[in-house]
């Protein structure tokens, strides 16, 4: 039963990352940039985003293995990067960017677009491996792919957060959304630009800590690769 | 006779070159000692000697301090496994500095109001609720500090290093955030007369929680590490009495200020407190498991009835 639940939940997800990616390639395709690829994303993408929810409750619950910790933590800073930042300021998050590089013609720059590339393709490979778990069936591909995308995709998708933060700041700093001050009943005060200094200071530990994680998961499951592989090739 | 033991890393490398030449009936303490003396960086309490695991076996065994080698049935050439703990701290000492933070962390904000609310003008005069607050925060830390040196005996010496910052940050981060808030020029205060009778409860629990702390000192003999069935004052019913009244003096702190961060300190207080006072319980009905002559350990709540 929980395989047959399991198995909806990861190939559905898939697919609606997958609906996502292939609206941001067509938004582009026809010349769309940052600000239409969001309108066109928006509804499937806090649809899909929104359900990772899901995964908090199955690690309680003990649906999957998944530690509780380390999967709360994910699904939070994709809330808040989400609810918290790009929806607290979407016309600032989805026309700004960071231009990284200019060298003549190239431009190199994160935006919404560079994004939304690191989130669905890399939820894309992670629902489709969970959901071919649940079929028992491992093409390699798949199971490369969900442990080799992350080296460039996982810094990759950071940095674009980290971009969309810098462009909402000056909003947040100017409106100071769910905030409130004393005097109150409660006797206490919010204030969501600095709560969003202190989740940023979180990432400067939480980034490395998780990535080498992911690189010894990847040793441990694809191997002691290039020799080896060279050999068998 | 003397014997000699191989040491050994975990990943197995030989420690001490040729191993360590011990006394037959040495104890472990002799055996750091002697190690000391050999790797001068590794004071006693550094070191961690256990027995390799055996076929089957998950957890390695580990040698404690006032144990015979010979009670381990270590010989000639037997191999133990040399764990270094890391830097090592007194605990009355991180007891000490975790305690002494709040005391005057809280007070700041209490006596140099002007310097914390800086864009506060006019700061009004403080009202009799915070007056309360930090006589009773004070008393609560003041005693804490006594009891570290006079009343606590504690069953280990040392911890690692790093506990003292992880626990400072945590004890004078907390005083900050709810003295900020207790202090606030633009706190509301609740009723004054609640507020007598709450910190008149709360101050009944904190002497409750002393003498229960003297009951656990009374417990275990000077030197002593083992472990004895508490009874009296709470005990009879609760496994940890001493967090019972704890706890319950800080909702009452909390409800007597009836400041919101007062309430999530005593909810992150409390969720420490029940997962040490869980292992506690299941250790306590372990070690008193009613067979072979040992006692039975009564049937009783964990720490905060009539939940838990």
């Amino acid at each position: 039963m929980a395989n047959t639940y399991l198995l909806v939940y990861n190939a559905s997800l898939a697919a609606g990352w997958a609906y996502v990616a292939f609206l941001v390639a067509n938004t582009v395709y026809n010349g769309g940039w940052t600000k239409e690829v969001y309108e066109a994303v928006s509804v499937p993408l806090k649809i899909a985003q929104s359900a990772a929810i899901a995964e908090v409750f199955h690690s309680v619950l003990g649906v999957v293995k998944a530690p509780f910790f380390t999967t709360f933590i994910q699904v939070l800073s994709r809330y808040w990067a989400l609810w918290g930042i790009v929806e607290v300021a979407p016309e600032a998050t989805s026309s700004g960017s960071l231009t990284l590089l200019k060298a003549g013609p190239v431009t190199l720059q994160l935006n919404m677009i560079t994004l939304l590339f690191c989130w669905s393709v890399t939820e894309v490979l992670r629902y489709g491996f969970y959901a071919a778990k649940e079929l028992g069936v491992m093409p390699y591909a798949l199971l490369w792919l969900r442990y080799s995308t992350f080296v460039i995709l996982y810094p990759l998708g950071v940095a674009s957060e980290m971009t969309m933060v810098y462009l909402a700041m000056p909003v947040i700093r100017k409106e100071r959304p769910l905030s409130f001050s004393m005097p109150n009943s409660f006797n206490f005060a919010f204030d969501y630009y600095y709560f969003c200094w202190i989740a940023i200071a979180c990432y400067v530990p939480g980034l490395p800590e998780l990535y080498f994680h992911m690189l010894r998961q990847r040793k441990k499951i694809l191997g002691a690769p290039p020799k080896a592989a060279r050999k068998i090739a | 006779m003397p014997i000699t033991l191989s040491v050994q890393s975990r990943s197995g490398k030989e420690v001490v070159k040729g191993g360590i030449p011990v006394p037959e009936e040495a104890t472990v303490h002799d055996l750091q000692v002697k190690f000391h003396q050999l790797k001068p960086k590794f004071y006693p309490s550094r070191q961690r000697f256990s027995l390799p695991l055996k076929a089957g076996e998950k957890k390695a065994t580990s040698l404690a301090h006032g144990k015979k080698l010979s009670d381990y049935d270590l010989k000639d050439g037997s191999v133990l496994i040399f764990k270094d703990l890391g830097p090592q701290i007194g605990y009355s000492t991180v007891f000490f500095w975790e305690y002494f933070g709040p005391l005057v962390v809280y007070a700041l904000f209490y006596f140099f109001p002007s310097v914390f609310y800086p864009t506060f003008k006019n700061i009004p005069d403080k009202h009799p609720v915070q007056t309360m607050a930090v006589a009773y925060w004070s008393f609560h830390y003041t005693k804490r500090i006594f009891e570290t040196f006079f009343v606590h005996r504690f069953s280990h010496g040392t911890m690692p290093l790093t506990n003292l910052f992880k626990n400072c940050g945590y004890y004078w981060g907390f005083a900050a955030f709810v003295s900020y808030f207790v202090n606030h020029p633009l706190h509301t205060t609740p009723s004054t007369q609640v507020a007598y009778v709450l910190f008149g409860l709360a101050m009944l629990c904190q002497v409750a929680n002393l003498t229960t702390h003297v009951i656990q000192r009374n417990l275990r003999p000077p030197g002593g590490k083992g472990y004895a069935i508490p009874h009296g004052f709470g005990f009879d019913y609760i496994t940890c009495a001493n967090y019972t009244f704890e706890i319950y003096g800080w909702i009452l702190f909390a409800a007597a200020t009836w400041t919101l961060p007062a309430l999530i300190f005593i909810t992150a207080g409390a969720a420490q407190m029940a997962i040490w006072a869980k292992a506690k319980h299941a250790r306590l009905r372990k070690i008193f498991d009613g067979k072979d002559g040992r006692d039975m350990y009564p049937k009783r709540w964990i720490m905060l009835p009539p939940f838990f």
